[in-house]
């Protein structure tokens, strides 16, 4: 029974189709995964560069280069100071940028300066009526339409609403469109 | 041989069947990235993905008073003005609250009023974690869409497959199916309990 063929193929057709066979349901399971990965690679990129994933942390006092320039945090302060809800703190952080590379239209977009806390919250600059940020600095948006060029010192900050909770652990983080999805937080400065 | 063909028309009409009970039976692509419901009762907050929010005070009314550039604008409806104070709160980043949508009984949606124009308390909310604050939102609805309603608060208009807040209301009604109290005019200017 086993050596008549039903449709006439020798033995080692057969034999030769078989394998062909194996081998392409063998293909299907490395392809499948393969095509997946292309399909979704995209979407993929797009979200790493659109969140704020990574942190590269910087001690105080010290610069690191972000977007084509230096950053350096200048001060965090904050206090009981405008129109605030219960248990809440304004608070201002600033930062001394050194121009390196000025096309900040395309290295800085997206833009964010953020606070975050130990426990990962992230709080986004708030309009505190007021409360205005001092004279000479301006917000990461202006900064990118002020034409600074290479080798200018500006400076960068904004103001933001914390709990009381959250007071002493927040700490300064900026992230920029051509860096994500790394971004930089810095150390606060010693009491 | 007989066996086998039997076999494979079998087959062949199971294959048929199935592949036309998965046809009906898939979901419509709107339903497949449909925002996801948290449901939750009036003074609970609700925990959203992004935020929290909790339904704290309906009131109704059939003229809303606001001022706008200076000048004092009252607007009248032929239904009725639903006010709803709701406290806000982020989750774990700073985001911003900017749908809210009231449901009949039946299923209709109203979507929050756009007559009022721009105002720090309404629409869209930015809201911080950590922190609360008060946020409302308006509609125009017919007095027959109260009793049994429900509001639905997402972060935005379109928004597949992010949580979309629903909390079902309270309201004490007549006798006629209204509202038991509706007030002839509600002043949104006026601070926060006085009306």
């Amino acid at each position: 029974m086993t050596a008549i063929s039903t449709d006439g193929k020798p033995a080692a057709d057969r034999q030769a189709e078989k394998k062909w066979r194996r081998r392409s349901l063998a293909a299907l399971a490395i392809l499948l995964p393969l095509t997946l990965a292309e399909t979704s690679y995209d979407s993929v990129r797009e979200w790493l560069h659109g969140e704020d994933l990574v942190a590269r942390d910087v001690d105080f006092g010290r610069s690191a280069p972000f977007g084509g320039s230096d950053w350096r945090l200048a001060d965090l302060r904050g206090g009981k100071a405008g129109r605030l809800p219960d248990r809440a703190f304004a608070v201002i952080a600033t930062f001394s940028v050194t121009i390196g590379d000025p096309d900040l239209q395309r290295l800085w977009l997206g833009c964010k300066l953020m606070l975050t806390d130990a426990t990962g919250r992230r709080w986004l600059p708030d309009f505190i009526s007021g409360v205005s940020l001092p004279d000479g600095v301006m917000n990461c948006t202006s900064a990118i339409f002020s034409g600074a060029k290479k080798g200018d010192v500006i400076t960068i900050g904004d103001t933001f609403i914390v709990p009381e909770d959250a007071i002493k652990t927040i700490r300064p983080a900026v992230g920029l469109g051509s860096e994500r999805p790394w971004y930089l937080r810095f150390q606060r400065p010693p009491k | 041989m007989r066996t086998r063909a039997i076999g494979n028309l079998l087959i062949l009409v199971a294959t048929v069947a199935l592949s036309y009970g998965m046809q009906v039976s898939k979901p419509h692509y709107a339903d497949l990235t449909a925002p996801i419901p948290v449901g939750g009762a009036m003074h609970d907050m609700v925990r959203a993905r992004s935020f929290g929010v909790r339904l704290d005070k309906v009131v109704f009314a059939r003229a809303l008073k606001t001022s706008q550039f200076g000048r004092t604008k009252l607007l009248t409806t032929s239904g009725l003005w639903a006010v709803v104070t709701t406290s806000l709160t982020a989750t774990s980043a700073s985001a911003t609250v900017a749908d809210g949508t009231w449901q009949g009984p039946a299923g209709l949606r109203y979507r929050q009023t756009e007559r009022l124009g721009y105002r720090q308390d309404m629409p869209p909310h930015a809201v911080d974690p950590g922190l609360e604050r008060r946020g409302l939102f308006v509609f125009e609805v017919p007095a027959d869409q109260i009793g049994g309603a429900t509001l639905l608060v997402a972060a935005r208009q379109f928004a597949p497959l992010d949580a979309q807040a629903r909390i079902s209301l309270d309201a004490s009604l007549g006798d006629d199916g209204q509202p038991a109290e509706v007030l002839p005019q509600y002043d949104l200017d006026a601070p926060p309990g006085k009306t």
